[in-house]
């Protein structure tokens, strides 16, 4: 355990007080610990682990109405495949380049609402701000992608904001234009998922000890001083923790949006390794190569959360693994 | 550990490989068929009529599986787990049962003496649906028409280029046949009536591009050829069924020059490529957009609206448009219109996992009889409908109760007889199996300013527009061929729709300068794909079609 | 906290409360940023459907109509579909909380020798996706699940998301709690329960909001397991299949010409919107109940003292 928190090496140490003990011993001793964990490790055995047989098909060509091992072996051919498709690796690109904005916006907007939120004392005024802004996590895609298709046309409340203040000469073409559509994932995103986000850090904040801002107060720190030096502090962890599971999810940029709001004429830009997989996998009967690009995602996100975790131990913190 | 696994897999793939090829028929004791249906239909109401009926003189009840899904994704878990249902309506996708064993062959169990309604159902067509053993799988649900030769319907329901009764109207109603004249007539109207009575800026020509439905984009070029429907090539029936991909052809070429003409002309609006399905419906039922291509059932909601708040002049009328009539070469004569041919891709089929097939096909026989198709079609006598003086006829609350959805659940078992063998056409006494296209009920419906309408053009039905439904080549309808069959051709199929739907509207809102080369540059990335993978196979399966069929 | 905010409160008093104002009205434009759309939903919910398919909607009903709600509602087992899925949500609820916390705290006990093991396991489970053909025949071929209530739960008792979110929240406690009791010879049984799960309510109250708001929306393993079973449908099943009918039908009037009969007042984009409404109103309602467990939370400082 690379952990600078001295204190807990300190608990470590003072638990293992009897010394030396032998690795059955100490499992004899932690029996009650192995109760509460081991059979959820073999519940994830059999529910997670066991269907990855399932991965053998990738290097099939894969029909399942056959029995399994009566599948033609094709070796890397699927692989293969996927990446001689320039329309695959475009789509890498457009869900790394998606869930990159959504993993910045996801963290900032809802840490920042977070952190004002908690700032709010008249309670009733908080509480229904939170419940408002939560809502729109409950509005299908359907529905809010619907909405932002109204809101972004040429004639939308957008293009005439922007008719009104000048700031454009005539209407932007957002939903046509490639070059707009990360962008605006990213803000629908941000509309739809923002109150939501904000739960886990309010939660975190009601762990912080009060006793921090009484003392805070006394040394009369400021609003902004107590953010700094103690909220923030205090939701660190959380925070770590959450980064390193979500670098990890880079590979994830939804799928809905994507399929509902990338119009056709934007393809290049809208297309999602999850839209590639059911166009040209599960809807042609290609199961294998859907089985395929979900291999590649899951080893590029593992590879991605590992070296994240690795990066933040290096820097002393407590994290995710 | 390596021989665990295997001990693993193999154990689930025993598991996988257990059917229950059990075909034992017992007498008509009550019993419950399941039924998986790949469309998704709401449960039947627990008292329904129809199937109280059908339970007391078949002791058979009903366990519906509806598809909520995605239906491919469905049924290959299904396959996956040879978990079908007794009664199996594969939706689309019903080839994909077959082709994995999941059905059983129907023909031990049809012939003449033990099943004369369905042997004379599938009898003028048996070529066509048998395989090459002489198997069949599917009885299907639709398109057997009887006692007549008519199409069967009052209004066209498929492919039109449309346009507003109003602008018809506004030039005097005039006969439009030609791409240009439709056009011109458009650019004329919008210059003389910038804006609708309710003073919306009113859109020239609407392009609906959104997902699947993005058939509007590319479709028109083959009925402008004067060809029908057959998805996304073009046969050419006196040249050898030469087949090919018509949107990359030159003929398609002045269709898209056209739009970008009228494009520049502002009569296109760019919105009109991102518009979602919602939209595009929201657009027409406000009575702004003056023509478009489409289906007449993928925009019926909008004429629904537009008829609920009495704009019968901003509704719809269809019109068989061609590039143009007997000019030097060949002549085009318009063919929007298919005669009667049978559904050979959709209804039940009988999976191998059912008990009791023998009496399933029983059952599907008595309800093809006259009596039960009466109940199928028209419901009960007194209660759905009366007979006066020999004609079926339904009041105008009949007429609105059947298209009730509600309604339906309890007094209706179309849930079911929807993918079982169904009589069209005319009845022996000359009623219309299909009370929507019973004249009297048709008309009943219509509106003064449709009859009106009708009557500056001589005609009784929106279907008179236009010409007799023709006869179809022996290879039925390209667009129902099944090419998930062969892997390249599959992917060449959604490689070119993607390249014809991402580019066709750049090629109709470039420059007018840039025209030829953004053309030559799609024609170009269709190739590369390359398409001859797709057109190839279909080539080969038409020809086969055409062996097989005539 | 509460004591901590009176006295905020109070200093403040004296100066002129910009940050507060500012703050203030910030957050009324993002409440009204979210609240614009939540309520156009609701009244195109309450609009004619035919009308409806017009757009242009805003905050009231143009033609108001009740018949959205009674397609809906029309439907015999949709009351049973609520109990179902009130049943399959308390149930996965509960089981998940406990489950989730108590390996929470196992995995937090860094003299735990497995705990690395344990937690990597986990941990990458969240990355990897066997394919749904391989976990379709586990369920249903395997443990023979399918058509039964326990499809709902038992695949669903844990989240490796909310435990490792758990898990950092127990690490944040001090460590003396656990030390102390420890020297008294408490069992990790006793530790979890007596001291650990109580001062964990904020965060499993986050936890609970999270399986809760899952639990009532899936309706994918309905879907492929309990289809044709009509009493174990649930109520996200059957509105996704409600949207879905009045789609396709307003679609494919190709097989009979009834289609120019279709008047039926319900539209996809009412049915829609009503079913956003039924299926969010209970759930939602939940969150102002849970949040007095966020703030409530612990005073560590007394235990610590």
């Amino acid at each position: 355990m690379r952990s600078a928190n001295a204190e807990t090496t300190a608990a470590v140490k003072k638990d293992l007080r009897i010394r030396p003990v032998s690795f059955g011993k100490r499992l004899w001793m932690q029996r009650q610990l192995m109760l509460m964990s081991v059979p959820m490790l073999l519940y994830i055995f059999l529910f997670n682990y066991f269907p990855l047989w399932g991965w053998i098909t990738a290097f099939m060509n894969y029909n399942p109405a056959k029995p399994l091992f009566e599948n033609e072996w094709v070796g890397m051919k699927n692989f293969v495949w996927l990446f001689s498709k320039p329309e695959f690796i475009g789509a890498i690109r457009n869900t790394f380049a998606m869930a990159a904005i959504n993993l910045v916006f996801g963290f900032v907007f809802p840490i920042l609402m977070a952190l004002f939120l908690n700032e709010i004392r008249t309670m009733h005024f908080k509480r229904t701000v939170q419940t408002i802004t939560y809502l729109p996590h409950f509005l299908s895609w359907v529905i809010v992608v619907g909405i932002a298709q109204t809101i972004f046309s040429s004639d939308g409340a957008v293009n005439k904001l922007l008719l009104s203040l000048g700031l454009v000469k005539a209407p932007v073409f957002f939903l046509g234009e490639g070059k707009y559509f990360w962008w605006l994932v990213g803000v629908i995103n941000l509309w739809k998922e923002c109150g939501w986000n904000t739960i886990i850090y309010l939660a975190s904040m009601s762990a912080i000890d009060p006793a921090l801002y009484e003392a805070a107060d006394m040394d009369g720190a400021g609003r902004f001083k107590k953010m700094l030096h103690i909220t923030l502090p205090g939701i660190k962890s959380t925070f770590l923790v959450l980064l390193v599971m979500n670098i990890g999810y880079l590979m994830e940029a939804g799928f809905e949006i994507q399929y509902l709001m990338g119009q056709n004429v934007v393809m290049d830009w809208s297309q999602t390794i999850d839209i590639f997989a059911l166009k040209y996998g599960i809807t042609k009967g290609q199961y294998s190569r859907a089985i395929a690009a979900g291999i590649f995602k899951s080893v590029v996100s593992i590879v991605l959360m590992l070296s994240a975790n690795f990066t933040a131990k290096r820097l002393g913190e407590d994290t995710l693994l | 550990m390596r021989k665990l696994v295997s001990l693993f897999m193999a154990l689930v793939m025993l598991a996988t490989v257990i059917a229950i090829p059990a075909m034992a028929d017992s007498a008509q004791d009550p019993i419950t068929v399941s039924v998986f249906i790949g469309d998704p239909r709401d449960q039947p109401a627990s008292d329904n009529k129809i199937f109280k009926k059908i339970e007391e003189e078949f002791g058979l009840k009903f366990e519906f599986e509806f598809l909520a899904g995605d239906l491919d994704e469905t049924l290959g878990v299904k396959i996956a787990g040879q978990d079908y249902a007794d009664l199996m309506d594969g939706g689309n996708s019903a080839e994909k049962l077959i082709s994995a064993g999941a059905l059983i062959d129907l023909m031990p169990y049809i012939s003449e003496e033990k099943t004369p309604n369905i042997y004379n159902y599938i009898q003028p067509y048996l070529k066509r649906l048998l395989n090459d053993k002489g198997q069949l799988f599917i009885i299907p649900n639709y398109g057997r028409y009887y006692n007549t030769e008519e199409y069967g319907m009052n209004y066209v329901n498929g492919p039109a280029f449309f346009l507003q009764k109003k602008v018809l109207a506004w030039a005097g109603y005039p006969v439009i046949k030609t791409m240009d004249e439709y056009f011109d007539i458009i650019e004329k109207y919008v210059a003389a009536n910038p804006t609708n009575d309710k003073g919306q800026a009113n859109e020239g020509f609407a392009i609906l591009c959104d997902s699947w439905r993005a058939f509007c984009l590319f479709n028109p070029v083959q009925h402008l050829m004067g060809r029908p429907n057959d998805g996304d090539v073009i046969v050419d029936i006196d040249n050898n069924y030469k087949t090919e991909a018509y949107v990359i052809q030159d003929y398609a070429k002045p269709y898209y020059k056209k739009l970008n003409e009228l494009y520049h002309k502002g009569l296109i609006s760019q919105d009109t490529f991102v518009m979602n399905y919602d939209q595009y419906i929201a657009k027409l039922s406000s009575g702004t957009v003056v023509g478009m291509f489409d289906q007449t059932w993928d925009f019926q909601t909008a004429t629904d609206a537009l008829t609920a708040a009495e704009m019968f002049d901003s509704t719809y009328q269809g019109l068989p448009i061609v590039y143009t009539e007997a000019e030097a070469g060949k002549p085009i004569t318009e063919h929007y219109l298919n005669g009667t041919v049978i559904n050979v891709n959709r209804g039940f089929g009988i999976s191998v996992n059912c008990q009791y097939p023998e009496r399933l096909v029983q059952f599907m026989e008595k309800m093809l009889s006259d009596d039960w198709q009466k109940i199928v079609w028209w419901g009960i006598e007194g209660e759905d409908y009366s007979v006066e003086n020999g004609r079926m006829v339904r009041t105008y609350d009949q007429i609105q109760d059947a298209a009730n959805a509600v309604w339906k659940n309890a007094n209706s078992a179309y849930v079911l007889t929807n993918s079982m063998p169904k009589k069209q056409g005319k009845m022996d006494d000359g009623n219309s199996w299909d009370p929507a296209v019973q004249p009297e009920n048709y008309y009943l419906q219509m509106n003064d300013y449709d009859k009106d309408f009708l009557a500056h053009y001589n005609m009784k039905r929106p279907l008179d527009f236009f010409n007799k439904p023709i006869t179809l080549a022996p290879y039925g309808e390209a667009w129902q061929i099944d090419v998930t069959v062969d892997q390249a051709a599959n992917d060449a199929k959604a490689a070119f729709q993607d390249t014809e739907r991402k580019m066709l509207p750049q090629v109709i809102m470039c420059d007018a300068s840039e025209f030829d080369a953004t053309w030559q540059k799609f024609v170009d990335s269709v190739n590369a794909i390359p398409i001859s993978d797709f057109v190839d196979f279909m080539q080969q399966q038409i020809l086969d079609l055409v062996a097989k069929n005539s | 906290m509460t004591d901590t905010s009176l006295r905020v409160r109070h200093k403040n008093h004296k100066k002129l409360p910009i940050f507060p104002l500012v703050n203030g009205t910030v957050m009324i434009l993002i409440v009204f940023i979210t609240l614009y759309p939540v309520l156009n939903t609701v009244a195109i919910s309450f609009n004619d459907g035919t009308d409806a398919v017009r757009g242009g909607i805003g905050l009231w009903p143009r033609q108001f109509s009740l018949k959205s709600y009674e397609t809906i509602f029309s439907d015999e087992i949709i009351f049973n579909a609520f109990f179902i899925t009130i049943a399959r949500t308390v149930i996965q609820t509960v089981i998940n909380v406990v489950l989730t916390s108590m390996l929470a705290y196992a995995l937090s006990r860094r003299e735990y020798v497995l705990r690395k093991f344990i937690t990597t396991a986990f941990v990458l489970t969240m990355y990897i996706n066997a394919g749904l053909i391989p976990n379709y025949l586990l369920i249903q071929r395997t443990l023979g699940l399918s058509k039964s209530f326990w499809v709902y739960i038992i695949p669903t008792m844990l989240s490796c998301f909310n435990m490792i979110v758990t898990r950092t929240f127990i690490l944040g406690l001090p460590d003396a709690l656990v030390e102390s009791a420890r020297i008294d010879g408490a069992g990790d049984f006793h530790l979890f329960w007596k001291i650990i799960f109580p001062l964990c309510t904020p965060v499993l109250a986050t936890v609970a909001l999270f399986v809760a708001v899952g639990a009532w929306n899936s309706w994918f393993d309905t879907h492929l397991y309990n289809a044709s079973k009509v009493n174990l449908h649930t109520l996200q099943y059957l509105l996704k299949m409600k949207l879905a009918t009045t789609t396709n039908s307003a679609n494919a009037a190709m097989t009979s010409a009834d289609a120019a009969a279709s008047t039926t007042n319900t539209t996809p984009v009412t049915i829609r919107a009503a079913i956003t409404v039924v299926s969010a109103a209970p759930i939602v309602a939940i969150y102002p109940f849970l949040q007095r467990y966020f703030v409530v939370g612990l005073n560590v400082g007394s235990v610590k003292g």
